[in-house]
């Protein structure tokens, strides 16, 4: 159940069997959310936090107007709200993209996995210092890049995030959100969301359709994105 | 809710919607279509060009055209003081 939260961690430190063991029996009960249902609301009290197991969610925060902006895309593996644990609510909502499947970790447990597993401590500590260091590279996109280059760096992170917990294809992965949710990770509008996928199938790059990414030139992509995967922190060092 | 395409037609060519988006009317779809040309044209203007010679076509999911939305008609344009 915890595999791809496992995959995700060992891609980055060693896990022994007694944590491995600790993060299974972290998870207290599992549960199912169909796609576009809000998982958590920000402001309320939470005494849990969610991983998510199977399927994609976001991360996001709107105004009054409606307008939305999606500041995170999770995949399974990983925490949705591991934050909660010291912040108690969120500043945002947490909703399903997909089909998702959610294991829940009440904060007790964490709270235990703090005092008595230090090194597994530290890895949780990293997961959320991670998720920083995508919301900065997100900034950076949404400040500076281009739209293109922006879709281009979204789906260049979601093909490496993905291939780490082994659902990436190498040329493309399985993305069921729709032009509008991509635009709202993108801060543009859904119609022109669809001139910039234009614009990538043109450029040779990339094609996203029916709920599919295929890609043609990852090289390419990159270099439009100007991706580099630093942030993403995948290398081996001990906690 | 009905699902609307939102066919774009301007100098970077035709972009074709696949998808659609679904909207509660026509007017909203027409709303839409405005807030795409602006995005749009945002973007381009920030690349030092502003071309408002394309249009957006909304057609239903038969394919029926709606109605067309000009570039031009998303902008209040004001050129000289």
């Amino acid at each position: 159940m915890i595999e791809k939260l496992l995959l995700k961690l060992r891609a980055r430190d060693a896990v022994s069997d007694a944590e491995a063991a600790a993060l299974r029996s972290l998870i207290g009960e599992v549960r199912e959310f169909p796609a576009r249902h809000t998982v958590i609301r920000k402001g309320e009290a939470l005494d849990q936090s969610l991983l998510l197991l199977d399927g994609m969610m976001c991360r996001y925060k709107d105004l009054r107007n409606g307008r939305r902006q999606i500041s995170a895309l999770h995949v399974a593996g990983d925490f949705l709200d591991l934050h909660s644990f010291t912040l108690k609510r969120l500043d945002h909502d947490v909703m399903s993209l997909t089909p998702t499947r959610v294991g829940i970790a009440p904060h007790a447990r964490l709270r235990q996995i703090t005092e008595e597993l230090p090194h597994l401590t530290r890895l949780l500590w990293f997961s959320t210092n991670l998720d920083a260091a995508m919301h900065r590279e997100w900034e950076l996109s949404l400040g500076q890049r281009t739209a293109v280059a922006r879709a281009a760096h979204l789906l260049c992170e979601l093909h490496l995030r993905l291939d780490v917990v082994g659902l990436a294809r190498p040329q493309g992965f399985d993305l069921a959100i729709n032009q509008t949710e991509l635009a709202e990770c993108m801060g543009i509008t859904a119609v022109h969301m669809n001139r910039v996928l234009k614009e990538l199938r043109e450029l040779g790059l990339a094609t996203v359709r029916n709920k599919e990414v295929v890609i043609h030139d990852l090289d390419g992509l990159k270099r439009l994105a100007e991706f580099d995967p630093t942030y993403l922190y995948l290398r081996q060092q001990p906690l | 809710m009905p699902r609307f395409y939102f066919h774009i037609h301007n100098g970077n060519g035709f972009a074709r919607d696949d998808e659609g988006t679904d909207a509660p009317d026509r007017a909203a779809a027409e709303a839409l279509a405005t807030k795409g040309i602006r995005s749009i044209v945002a973007e381009e203007a920030l690349g030092g060009m502003i071309d408002l010679t394309g249009r957006v076509e909304i057609r239903d999911a038969e394919g029926h055209l709606l109605t067309t939305v000009r570039f031009a008609e998303a902008f209040e344009l004001r050129t000289s003081g």
